[in-house]
């Protein structure tokens, strides 16, 4: 049976400063950064108080209630779910780059994409506890679109999970808007061995 | 202060990203009736070639090279009307039409693609994001145009791409118009397959390789 999909809200979005300067196209470790960048990093930074709203929504089915995907073969429960940082951020970084300020929508566009991923993280840790609770073993986290799981999937997922709830949809290409989403399933074994498969 | 000099100080100017200092000496190089075409070529493009060079050595990353063409883009658009009341042309090094595929509505890599194509020297016409597949056929039409790059970012609509590739060649538009294809999910062989004429992983790539595609 599926469990009444339940949303999760007020996560704390925090980051890494280095993921960030990796993500805006620095890639070595030694270098020095220029204080102009620094200083737009902090800018944006601080504007994200008011333009993230990050929130997810989640289910748990029995494997005999999923599509059966092969994906999911093996395991007793399979948890969906859908996170969201809202359209707030990617309506400010349009309007960075209507302005040619294209480094700084940049940043902002970064920054976003690292919360987005953050409340994904946040989100399977707090489902991995619930497989821990079911006294079941939570595989890895997979998206639509990875490994042996079609992006086509994502139709799947939003037939399970009222993305609507928490503000996102998914268009015909199966792209999630707003795009700073992250949809995502784990699978809860009773074998801790088929946990650690790479499905 | 000699010619030289204020060459070299908008080189300057586009290396270090300082935007004020690269419009300013657009502004003197206006007053003081320089050759524009000489301030784009031996000062400015200059600018921009060493910053590709630096970041080709390692040196500079994707935020120096926006930074970097932005101040191109600030000189020119202080430049240009002078350049168009003149009836002066520029030197271009190919037109392009850009945009990202239908269905797909990022638009941040092609902007910093745009962006790096112009401040290149190329002519670039935006159409946006979510963009029907024939409408950049028939722009590269309309504009005579020596490119079209294609940007998507979903497998799903990645294989617009392809669908691009197949409408010039109905039209017998190949190879006249070279296309380029880049997004997250496409690669060279992918580039390959649908017979794109080259394909960027970043957007200095994608410059690199209509330079290259330019020179013959």
């Amino acid at each position: 049976m599926a469990s009444v999909p339940e949303k999760i809200e007020n996560l704390k979005v925090e980051f890494d400063e280095k993921r960030i300067l990796h993500l805006i196209g620095y890639k070595t470790k030694s270098m020095e950064l220029k204080n102009p960048v620094k200083i737009m990093i902090a800018e944006e930074t601080q504007k994200l108080d008011h333009l993230l709203h990050p929130v997810s929504i989640y289910t748990i089915l029995d494997y005999e209630d999923t599509n059966r995907h092969p994906i999911f073969s093996d395991a007793e429960k399979v948890a969906l779910c859908i996170c969201t940082i809202g359209l707030e951020l990617e309506a400010e970084t349009k309007k960075l780059m209507s302005e040619n300020e294209m480094l700084r929508a940049l940043i902002l566009d970064s920054l976003g994409s690292e919360a987005a991923e953050e409340v994904a993280i946040q989100s399977d840790r707090i489902l991995a506890e619930k497989a821990r609770e079911m006294n079941l073993w939570p595989s890895k986290r997979f998206s639509p679109g990875y490994r042996k799981w079609d992006i086509q999937e994502q139709r799947y997922v939003f037939s399970i999970l009222p993305g609507e709830s928490i503000g996102v949809r998914l268009t015909e290409s199966c792209m999630m808007i707003p795009r700073k989403s992250v949809s995502f399933r784990i699978n809860f074994y009773k074998d801790k061995e088929l946990s650690t498969r790479k499905k | 202060m000699s010619k030289e000099d204020t060459l070299a100080r908008m080189e300057k100017a586009i290396i270090e990203g300082n935007k004020q200092e690269a419009e300013a000496l657009a502004r003197e190089a206006l007053e003081e009736k320089m050759d524009l075409l000489e301030v784009i070529e031996k000062g400015y493009v200059r600018g921009i070639q060493t910053v590709g060079d630096l970041w080709e050595r390692g040196e500079y990353f994707l935020p120096e090279l926006i930074t970097s063409a932005e101040c191109m883009k600030a000189a020119m658009s202080i430049l240009q009307p002078e350049l168009e009341k003149a009836q002066i042309q520029a030197q271009s090094k190919g037109k392009v039409v850009i945009g990202t595929v239908e269905g797909d509505i990022h638009d941040i890599g092609k902007n910093l693609v745009a962006s790096m194509l112009a401040a290149n020297g190329f002519n670039v016409i935006d159409l946006g994001a979510d963009v029907n597949l024939e409408r950049f056929v028939e722009k590269a039409e309309e504009e005579n145009a020596d490119f079209i790059c294609l940007s998507a970012l979903l497998t799903t609509t990645m294989l617009g791409q392809k669908r691009v590739i197949e409408v010039l060649k109905e039209k017998n538009l190949t190879p006249r118009i070279k296309v380029l294809v880049g997004g997250a999910p496409v690669n060279q062989k992918w580039a390959d397959d649908i017979g794109a004429d080259g394909y960027g992983e970043n957007a200095m790539k994608a410059v690199k390789v209509a330079q290259n595609i330019s020179k013959g």
